[in-house]
């Protein structure tokens, strides 16, 4: 009975590995495109994001199933509980990683005008998501306290590029496309980070058993 | 153990306790009732002597408690009796002592009474006149007996339930310790009992067996584990549901992880998108191969899934590092791109040169400037193509060049000699120091490698600089230095420039001339003799290469 439940938790593991690889795929394809200005890249990543939906369901559906059939207590219960929360946060990375790209294809952002920092903050972000994936893999506590710390150089990052766009702004023959799509992607971007602290909370709360604010 | 003993001890002590008991009682019992009734029927004569004599009065007289005495009649009436009423007894005639002392003068019976638990005995007599006199004494029947015994029977069956116990804990105790104090490790050594000697025996017999096998196998996992060990090419396998079974060092290295992960999910060393699909592909059973960035180096990773009859045992990785592949497939690329450009530069400018010419379109003092450049440009892709074939002569191993000793000193003297003219060009002294080196090499290498050398540092020169050839000895290598005091080579360009058409400063090499090769030429010569190059520069600070070569490279080519 109980090598079933190891098994089923085993599989478990797998899967929100495969859904944190994805949403790291996701982030990373969106933020190549951006820099690169590659179009097709976009197009991938909604593929991407399609696979990160089916992949919550399927990963919701299973938790369902274990808390159902198995009736877990103590850690199995926190492991659970806490995929379940986490397979949403991954699933908005994944979302946010898609906004990013459709905002990306309207057009109005193209590589000559992209000379703000905003390639920095992508670099942040995708640290941040990968560090978080990684600590949930290697359960390892340190790693998602430096998650949630992290967090601070993303939030200044999207300041700084706050400041810059309105600095541009104000001169005359100011973008306001441009401009606007810009803040809404690093504000994705720093949603994403978001995210990736959430994630790693959750992982602090399968470890310790508390959630720290 | 224990248990059984007891059982068997316990059935023992009872059966025999029982035997002994009935056997007494049945003898004892026997002897009793005869000295009983002879007694009887001793007293039943003296009784019947005294009532013949005195009548009814002798039995009032008498105060017996013993018997009981009856007096009965011819006709079977009670006449006496010593312990009922007579009015209330019935006829006697019909009993069977009476019926044969009436027959025979005495007679003698037992009977039970109705509780089975007393026994009467009875004597009769007849007397003289006809009447009967009846003894009778009640005797315990053997049940009785037996009842009246019951207590210290049961507590006799009781101290031997106990004292079996106690002997059987003992004895189960003696016959087990020994059993226990065995050493089945030697089990030969052994000399407790002799009904185990081919137990024993057979336990070491099977001992050896297993330890046998073990080291078998121990040694082929051995033999396995130095060959994967020492692979350069990472092993992965891993069981049906993807947990990795066990790797070899390089596949830790690749992968960056420590053994800790044995026994996890493959997806937790890596979980990139590559792998995944490798994953699934093997779960289809199908093999599978995918090229992935490990480490800083390009790997190939082949999968292969694992089946026996038909059922999925796991599957098993194997990573390839094809860095230098793709690196060396790259630079092919490249030099054949280069080279078609650096053919195609001369090609046109003789093509075009040769049109105006052919069509007259060019002045008549400016034709021998025609004839020169076309000339030059001839001259120039004749050194190109040299060059290449020098170099993919190189590149096969320059298997038919011939080795021979060669003095470098010399060879370096007569490269001097054929580079004067050029080096007045721009006022450069030339300078040759150091000592005679014989060593055993290809002398058209050598001499083309000191040639590109030297070459190199008169065109990279300064107007009124020098060009310092040092020829050494130094423990078995000759040692050859060619320093000029020219622009230098900045220090993120030092790495490339032995790469083919690697140019520091591509406009200005074009006028000087060169081909690019140059230095490529001279690297693959050098690695052909097992030598080393070494290049000291600083921009502007002059350069300084530094060759060694091993005095007799022959042999260790093999040559």
């Amino acid at each position: 009975m109980r090598s079933k439940f190891d098994e089923q938790l085993a599989l478990l593991h797998k899967e929100l590995i495969t859904m944190g690889s994805l949403c790291e795929n996701a982030i990373a394809l969106s933020a190549k495109a951006l820099d690169e200005g590659n179009l097709t890249m976009s197009e991938e990543v909604f593929d991407f994001t399609g696979q990160i939906n089916q992949k919550e369901r399927d990963i919701e559906a299973m938790c369902m199933r274990l808390l159902l059939q198995q009736q877990p207590v103590a850690k199995d219960l926190r492991v659970i509980s806490s995929a379940l929360k986490m397979v949403t946060d991954m699933e908005r990375i994944g979302d946010n990683s898609g906004d990013i790209a459709e905002i990306f294809t309207m057009g109005h952002i193209t590589p000559a005008h992209n000379k703000l920092n905003i390639h920095d903050m992508a670099l942040a972000t995708i640290k941040m998501v990968k560090d978080s994936i990684d600590a949930f893999v290697k359960n390892d506590y340190k790693l998602a306290k430096e998650v949630i710390e992290y967090d601070d150089v993303v939030d200044r990052h999207f300041d700084q590029i706050k400041l810059q766009l309105i600095r541009c702004l104000s001169e005359p023959e100011a973008d306001g496309e441009f401009a606007l799509d810009l803040l809404m992607i690093a504000k994705y971007f720093e949603r994403i980070g978001d995210h990736a602290v959430n994630i790693a909370e959750w992982v602090i709360f399968s470890i310790t058993g508390s959630k720290e604010a | 153990m224990t248990k059984r003993i007891f059982r068997s001890i316990c059935l023992v002590a009872l059966v025999v306790f029982l035997a002994s008991v009935v056997l007494f009682m049945g003898v004892l019992y026997d002897y009793f009732s005869g000295v009983q009734k002879g007694q009887l029927s001793t007293q039943t004569e003296l009784a019947a002597r005294g009532v013949a004599d005195e009548g009814i009065h002798y039995l009032e007289g008498l105060e017996i408690n013993a018997y009981r005495i009856t007096w009965i009649g011819t006709d079977g009436t009670v006449l006496f009796d010593s312990s009922s009423d007579v009015n209330e007894m019935e006829n006697h005639l019909e009993r069977e002592e009476i019926q044969q002392a009436l027959e025979t003068g005495y007679g003698e019976s037992s009977r039970y009474s109705i509780t089975l638990m007393e026994r009467a005995l009875y004597c009769a007599k007849r007397l003289p006149d006809g009447t009967v006199l009846r003894l009778s004494m009640s005797q315990n029947t053997l049940l009785t007996l037996t009842l009246g015994m019951m207590q210290p029977i049961c507590i006799i069956i009781l101290i031997a339930i106990v004292l079996s116990l106690v002997l059987a804990s003992r004895l189960s105790k003696r016959i087990v310790e020994p059993l226990n104090r065995l050493n089945l490790d030697e089990p030969l050594n052994n000399e407790e009992y002799d009904e185990l000697s081919p137990l024993l025996s057979r336990i070491d017999i099977q001992q050896k067996e297993i330890k046998r096998q073990h080291d078998a196998l121990l040694h082929k996992q051995k033999e396995f584990e130095a060959v994967t060990e020492n692979m350069a090419e990472g092993i992965l396998l891993l069981n049906a549901s993807g947990n990795v079974i066990g790797m070899n060092h390089a596949a830790l290295q690749l992968f960056g992880v420590d053994s800790s992960y044995i026994g996890q999910h493959i997806l937790s060393m890596n979980r990139s998108i590559e792998i995944s699909k490798l994953l699934s592909e093997a779960e289809h059973g199908s093999h599978a191969e995918t090229i992935l960035e490990l480490s800083g180096g390009k790997y190939q990773i082949n999968i292969n899934p694992v089946t026996v009859n038909g059922e999925r045992f796991g599957s098993v990785l194997l990573i390839l590092n094809v860095t230098e592949k793709e690196n060396a497939e790259q630079m092919r690329r490249e030099f054949t791109a280069n080279v078609s450009h650096e053919l195609k530069t001369p090609l046109h400018t003789i093509a075009g040169s040769a049109e105006l010419l052919e069509n007259d379109m060019v002045k008549e003092e400016y034709l021998k400037s025609f004839y020169s450049r076309i000339h030059k440009e001839a001259q120039r892709m004749i050194r190109l193509v040299d060059d290449i074939i020098r170099l993919s002569h190189l590149d096969e191993g320059a298997a038919d060049m011939k080795w021979e000793t060669v003095d470098l000193y010399e060879m370096a003297e007569e490269v001097i000699k054929e580079l004067d003219t050029e080096a007045r060009k721009t006022n450069l002294k030339m300078e040759l120091n150091g000592e005679h080196v014989s060593i055993v090499g290809i002398p058209r290498l050598l001499q083309s490698i000191i040639y590109n050398l030297c070459d190199n540092a008169i065109k990279y020169n300064r107007p009124d600089g020098t060009v310092t050839v040092t020829v050494d000895n130094w423990k078995e290598m000759a040692v050859l230095t060619v320093s000029d005091t020219g622009i230098g080579i900045p220090p993120e360009h030092q790495e490339r420039i032995f790469e083919r058409f690697y140019r520091v400063d591509k406009s200005r090499s074009k006028e000087l001339g060169g081909t690019g090769l140059g230095l490529s030429i001279v690297k693959h010569g050098v690695k052909l003799h097992n030598g080393e190059i070494q290049v000291r520069s600083a921009e502007n600070g002059g350069t300084s290469i530094q060759i060694m070569l091993p005095k007799d490279a022959s042999k260790m080519n093999g040559h």
